[in-house]
């Protein structure tokens, strides 16, 4: 978990970044405090060609079939976020309704991709929901799939080709998260107290000695 | 020693047999004779003449039914081999019931006819007689013709004679013999005899023969409309294709040999694969992925999201993806 402004680890459940004290409050100062209503595919910037749409709303709705939790939503524009697409990703997701996305699938759900034309750069901010399953270097590994396409200014292409890769990682992760769910749950969740900390260690001295006496105590019983 | 006991016994028998007869004893004729030189003794062994030509034993006169006559052979097919000739329709295009040809001749003729046969609408069957021969007359060609040939596929049949090829006959089916005339059967006897004429022996000769009268069959098949002119061509490319596929024949047989032993199995098994794969890839295309839903505190005040993945800029070409990423605060910027 990183802080969008500074980039610095935060910890779980931080108010503000500790580090620069970036919050969505001070994004609202920037980009707006009024939510804006989106749809999945928002091409602010006309980086799509109208030919290609369907390529990619193909893409985005195979998307959803697959994975009836989540959804995935596209915006491009100009300038947008001053240079930081972190920030404004940030920004959008929390601000952003999508009119055709199903009200069952919140933005927690939501992993949104921005493009900047201007910038050329491209930028992933996903929901709650997913923290546990995805991680910044899964999406740079999305991204570089259709960096090729992007830089021969073939966003559609690039946008459905990351998409497929994007399915293909979380399809593992849903199947490692089924088969251990405890594992992705403990990262996400809150931070143990101090005095917690001590007793699972006296816990874990506990196993540790009955594993070690059991088989002294069977060798015994033996004699 | 065996040598000196050889010799021993050679001058004991000599003086044995001298003991025995008596001496001979000049006549007085024959040693006045002597005296007078007109008698020189031992004259007749150095003559050439031996005394046994001199004196000849006298020789019975040979009876009629002993002098040898000249060989002078029978014209006419022997009778045992009529029935081979004459008793029914061949088997064979080529009949030679006498064995005229050798075996390896007789094989050559035969392929030959067999392909004329399997090339054109009307069969050539020969019946060969050697060249001295003749048919006898109880034998009447147009009706053997007639009996055998009136059915079936129409056939031209001619009686060869080995070496005598101006002998030869022609006869046809009823069916030619409608629409070919006797002039035009004749013209074509003449021409392959012609042919064979040319040839120095006789076996070159039938062969000749047999291939120039096939070649005149050809316009016989035109004649009696057996073959249109649209049908002849194609007949030449599918022969010039099975030729050309004859080596082919030993993998093609191997192949047909393993596919009809192992075909079913493995056809039902590749099914069966394909069907596993289609079923696993349908499978798959229809099946969803759902994550467990766990509790996150807010983060920021983001009230909804608040992961932060990667940053990539695509304005260069010439940098990789992992050059172009981004992940340096902007805290100028803002």
């Amino acid at each position: 978990m990183k802080c969008p402004r500074c980039v610095q680890v935060i910890h779980r459940g931080a108010g503000l970044c500790p580090h620069c004290g970036f919050g969505l409050a001070e994004a609202d100062e920037r980009y707006g405090s009024e939510d804006v209503v989106l749809r999945r595919l928002g091409d602010a910037a006309g980086l799509i060609r109208a030919k290609d749409r369907p390529k990619v709303s193909a893409a985005l709705d195979k998307f959803c079939r697959r994975f009836p939790q989540l959804f995935f939503a596209v915006y491009t524009g100009s300038g947008q976020g001053g240079g930081n697409l972190r920030q404004f990703g940030f920004w959008l997701l929390n601000r952003a309704a999508f009119e055709d996305v199903p009200v069952d699938r919140p933005n927690e759900a939501g992993i949104l991709l921005v493009i900047d034309a201007d910038s050329k750069s491209a930028a992933v901010t996903w929901g709650y929901q997913l923290d546990p399953f995805l991680t910044e270097e899964d999406t740079f590994f999305c991204l570089t799939r259709a960096h090729a396409y992007w830089l021969e200014g073939r966003f559609a292409d690039g946008i459905v080709r990351m998409i497929a890769q994007l399915e293909k990682v979380l399809r593992k992760r849903a199947a490692q998260a089924r088969r251990d769910p405890e594992k992705f749950e403990r990262k996400v969740a809150p931070p143990a107290r101090t005095g917690e900390i001590a007793r699972r260690i006296r816990e874990g001295h506990k196993h540790a000695a009955a594993r070690t006496v059991a088989p002294a105590a069977k060798t015994e019983v033996a004699k | 020693m065996k040598a000196a006991l050889a010799l021993w016994m050679l001058s004991a028998g000599i003086a044995a047999a001298a003991g025995s007869l008596p001496l001979p004893a000049w006549n007085p004729e024959d040693k006045e004779s002597v005296k007078k030189g007109q008698l020189v003794p031992g004259l007749t062994l150095l003559t050439e003449e031996s005394l046994a030509e001199a004196v000849k034993p006298p020789v019975e006169a040979p009876k009629p039914e002993e002098v040898a006559m000249p060989a002078t052979p029978t014209p006419e097919v022997g009778e045992q081999y009529l029935e081979a000739y004459f008793g029914e329709r061949p088997q064979h295009f080529l009949v030679d019931p006498q064995g005229l040809l050798s075996a390896k001749d007789a094989r050559d003729r035969e392929n030959f006819l067999d392909y004329h046969s399997g090339d054109s609408a009307i069969d050539l069957f020969v019946y060969l007689f050697d060249g001295h021969q003749e048919i006898p007359s109880e034998v009447r060609e147009e009706e053997i013709v007639e009996r055998h040939f009136s059915s079936g596929k129409p056939a031209v049949v001619v009686y060869y004679y080995l070496g005598a090829p101006e002998k030869s006959d022609i006869y046809v089916s009823p069916l030619i013999s409608d629409a070919v005339s006797a002039a035009d059967q004749r013209r074509a006897l003449a021409s392959s005899v012609e042919e064979a004429l040319e040839k120095p022996d006789k076996v070159a000769q039938f062969e000749a023969f047999c291939v120039q009268l096939a070649i005149r069959i050809y316009w016989m098949e035109r004649a009696t409309g057996l073959v249109t002119e649209a049908d002849a061509t194609p007949h030449l490319r599918p022969m010039a294709k099975a030729e050309k596929k004859e080596p082919e024949h030993a993998l093609t047989t191997k192949v047909q040999a393993i596919a009809g032993e192992w075909g079913p199995a493995a056809g039902m098994m590749i099914t069966a694969v394909l069907v596993v794969i289609g079923g696993v890839t349908i499978a798959r295309q229809r099946s969803r992925y759902r994550f467990p839903v766990f509790e996150v505190p807010p983060r920021m005040g983001g009230a909804h999201a608040a992961g932060i993945g990667a940053v990539i800029s695509f304005g260069s070409t010439t940098q990789s993806p992992s050059a172009q990423r981004n992940e340096v605060p902007d805290y100028l910027g803002l």
